[in-house]
C-alpha cells in the first residue's frame, strides 16, 4: 500500500501523458492512414489548440468552452490545409513531407508574429485536489485524463461502428473500390485530415494549463507521437494506444526514476528495435 | 442506355483504348470478349470513372458521364464488380454489403437476402475468410444492394470452379429477369456468356472488332477463332 501511495502520483502523471500522446498519435495515424501524409505540421496544430484557449479565455470564455473551441479551430485549419496544400500534392508523398515541414515553420512564425515569442500560461479550471488511491492528486489532471479517454474511445467507436467510420476505413483500405461504391473519397480525406487536426488541437487545449503555451510547444509531442506509431504500428488503433503507452510511459517513468536524458535514449532504442522487428504493415483500423 | 463513342484512354503515354464505340440497350446483357491485354479491364475502369477519358464520350441515358467521378457514377446507378472482386477482406460480410449502400443509403433490400440467402448467416464473418466463389457472390451482392440500373462485371467467373460459374450464371439471369438491370459483362468464359448474354462484342487491340448473337458463340465458330484466336 505504501509503495502504491508513493508511486501513484508518478503513475498518474505518466497516464495523463500517455493519454494526451495517444490523442496526438491517433490524429497522426488517421491522417497517415488515409492520405499517406506524414504530417510534420501536426505539432503546430497542437500548438494552435493551446493558443485558441489563450485567446478564447482572453475574450472571457470559460476554460471548458475554450477547450471545446480549440479542436474546431484546428479542424478548420486542417481542412483548409488539406484543400489548399495536401490535395494538390496527393501523388507526391515525399513532397508532402517537405510541404508540411514548411507549413510548420509558417505556423510557428505566424503565431510568433501575432503573440510574440514568450510563453503564455493558462489557469486551470480548478486548483483543487481529489483523493485517488489514498493520495491527493490535482483534480484538473484527472479531468484531462477523463476527457482524453472519452475522446479516444469515442473516436475509436466512430471508426469501428459508424457508417462514416466504415466509409473512412474503406477509403483507407482501397480508395478506388470505395469510390466505385459511392464513397466520396475526396470528402472523406478532407474530413479525416480535419479530424486528425482536431485531435491535435484538443490535445494542445488540454495541455495548456499544465505546460507553457509557446510557438514551439508542439514539437515536444510530435517526436514522441511518431515514436509511438513506430512502436505500436499504424495498423490498428489498439497498436497506436499501445505505442503511446510504451513511449509515454517509458519517457515519464524513466525520466523521473533515472534521468530525462537516459529516458530519451531508452525511448529511441525501443523505437529502433520496434522498427527492426516489425514487418511493414499498412494501416487497417 | 449506355453509349460509348470513339473512346480513347490509357495509362500515361500508353493509349490502351483506341476509339471504342459500342451501345448497350436497356435491360440487355451485353458481353465483351477479348484476349488478355486487349483493354477490357481498362474499359471497365474508364466506365466507372477510375481512369480518365483521353478522347471520345460516354453517355448514360443521354447524360454525358465522360468526366464524372466514380462516386457520382455509383450514385447515378452504376454498379461495379471489378476484376479480382475488390472485396474488403478485413471487413465483415455485413460491412461489405453496407459499403454497397454508400451510393444511396438505406438498408439492404429484401430481394438481396432472397438472392443471396447465405449472407444472413455469414454477416459477422470476415470477408477475407470466404472462398473465392463466396467472395464473387459477395461482390455481386454488394454491387446490387444500391439497386443499380447498369451493372458492370469484370470477369466474375475468373478462378472459379464450373459449378460456381453456373450458379453465378443462374443468378444473373434471375437478377435481369426480376429487376431489368442492364448488364455489361466482360468475360472470357464462353459458356457463361452464352447462358446470360444476348449480344457479344469483341475487343481487339483497344477497339471493337465485331459482334455476334451470344447464343451463336461456340469455341469452333469462325468469329471466335478470328477474334480470340481459339
Amino acid at each position: 500500500m505504501e509503495v502504491l501511495v508513493a508511486w501513484a502520483p508518478l503513475l498518474l502523471d505518466a497516464l495523463s501523458f500517455v493519454l494526451v500522446l495517444a490523442l496526438v498519435a491517433l490524429g497522426l495515424v488517421v491522417i497517415f492512414g488515409l492520405l499517406g501524409v506524414i504530417n510534420l505540421a501536426h505539432g503546430e496544430l497542437l500548438m494552435l489548440g493551446g493558443y485558441t484557449v489563450v485567446v478564447a479565455m482572453g475574450w472571457g470564455a470559460p476554460f471548458w468552452l475554450a477547450v471545446a473551441i480549440a479542436p474546431l479551430v484546428a479542424g478548420v485549419v486542417g481542412a483548409v490545409v488539406e484543400l489548399v496544400l495536401i490535395r494538390r500534392l496527393a501523388a507526391r508523398p515525399l513532397d508532402t513531407i517537405l510541404a508540411t515541414w514548411g507549413l510548420a515553420i509558417v505556423l510557428q512564425q505566424a503565431v510568433t508574429l501575432a503573440f510574440g515569442p514568450r510563453s503564455r500560461s493558462v489557469v486551470a479550471p480548478t486548483d483543487t485536489s481529489a483523493l485517488v488511491a489514498g493520495i491527493s492528486y490535482p483534480a484538473y489532471r484527472l479531468q484531462l485524463m477523463a476527457v482524453a479517454a472519452v475522446v479516444l474511445v469515442g473516436t475509436m467507436t466512430w471508426l469501428a461502428r459508424s457508417g462514416a467510420g466504415l466509409r473512412a476505413r474503406a477509403a483507407i483500405a482501397d480508395p478506388a473500390m470505395a469510390a466505385a461504391l459511392g464513397v466520396n473519397v475526396g470528402l472523406v480525406r478532407l474530413q479525416c485530415f480535419a479530424l486528425g487536426a482536431a485531435l491535435a488541437g484538443l490535445a494542445g487545449a488540454l495541455l495548456a494549463p499544465i505546460v507553457s503555451v509557446d510557438p514551439h510547444m508542439g514539437f515536444g509531442f510530435l517526436v514522441p507521437a511518431f515514436l509511438a506509431i513506430l512502436v505500436g504500428g499504424s495498423a490498428t488503433v489498439a497498436g497506436v494506444l499501445g505505442g503511446a503507452g510504451v513511449i509515454g510511459g517509458a519517457d515519464s517513468l524513466l525520466g523521473h526514476w533515472v534521468s530525462p536524458v537516459l529516458a530519451q535514449i531508452v525511448v529511441f532504442v525501443v523505437a529502433i528495435l520496434a522498427i527492426r522487428l516489425r514487418s511493414g504493415r499498412t494501416t487497417r483500423f | 442506355m449506355l453509349e460509348i463513342r470513339d473512346l480513347y484512354a490509357g495509362y500515361g503515354q500508353s493509349m490502351v483504348l483506341q476509339g471504342v464505340s459500342i451501345g448497350i440497350a436497356r435491360g440487355t446483357v451485353t458481353a465483351l470478349l477479348g484476349r488478355n491485354g486487349m483493354g477490357k479491364t481498362t474499359l471497365c475502369r474508364v466506365l466507372m470513372g477510375l481512369l480518365p477519358v483521353s478522347g471520345g464520350t460516354i453517355t448514360l441515358d443521354n447524360n454525358d458521364i465522360s468526366r464524372a467521378p466514380p462516386h457520382r457514377l455509383a450514385r447515378m446507378g452504376i454498379g461495379y464488380v471489378p476484376q479480382g472482386r475488390g472485396i474488403f477482406g478485413d471487413f465483415t460480410v455485413q460491412e461489405n454489403l453496407a459499403l454497397g449502400l454508400s451510393a444511396r443509403g438505406g438498408r439492404v433490400p429484401a430481394h438481396i437476402h432472397e438472392w443471396f440467402p447465405m449472407f444472413a448467416e455469414w454477416r459477422r464473418r470476415k470477408a477475407g475468410t470466404l472462398s473465392g466463389g463466396e467472395q464473387a457472390m459477395l461482390a455481386l451482392a454488394r454491387a446490387l444492394v444500391s439497386g443499380p440500373r447498369l451493372l458492370i462485371l469484370d470477369e466474375p467467373s475468373e478462378g472459379l470452379q464450373p459449378s460456381r460459374v453456373s450458379e453465378i450464371g443462374d443468378l444473373l439471369r434471375r437478377i435481369v429477369a426480376d429487376k431489368h438491370v442492364t448488364v455489361f459483362l466482360v468475360e472470357q468464359n464462353l459458356e457463361l456468356v452464352r447462358r446470360v448474354a444476348s449480344i457479344a462484342a469483341f475487343l481487339v487491340d483497344g477497339a471493337i472488332a465485331g459482334g455476334a448473337a451470344a447464343r451463336e458463340l461456340s469455341p469452333r465458330s469462325g468469329v471466335i477463332h478470328r477474334h480470340l484466336g481459339l
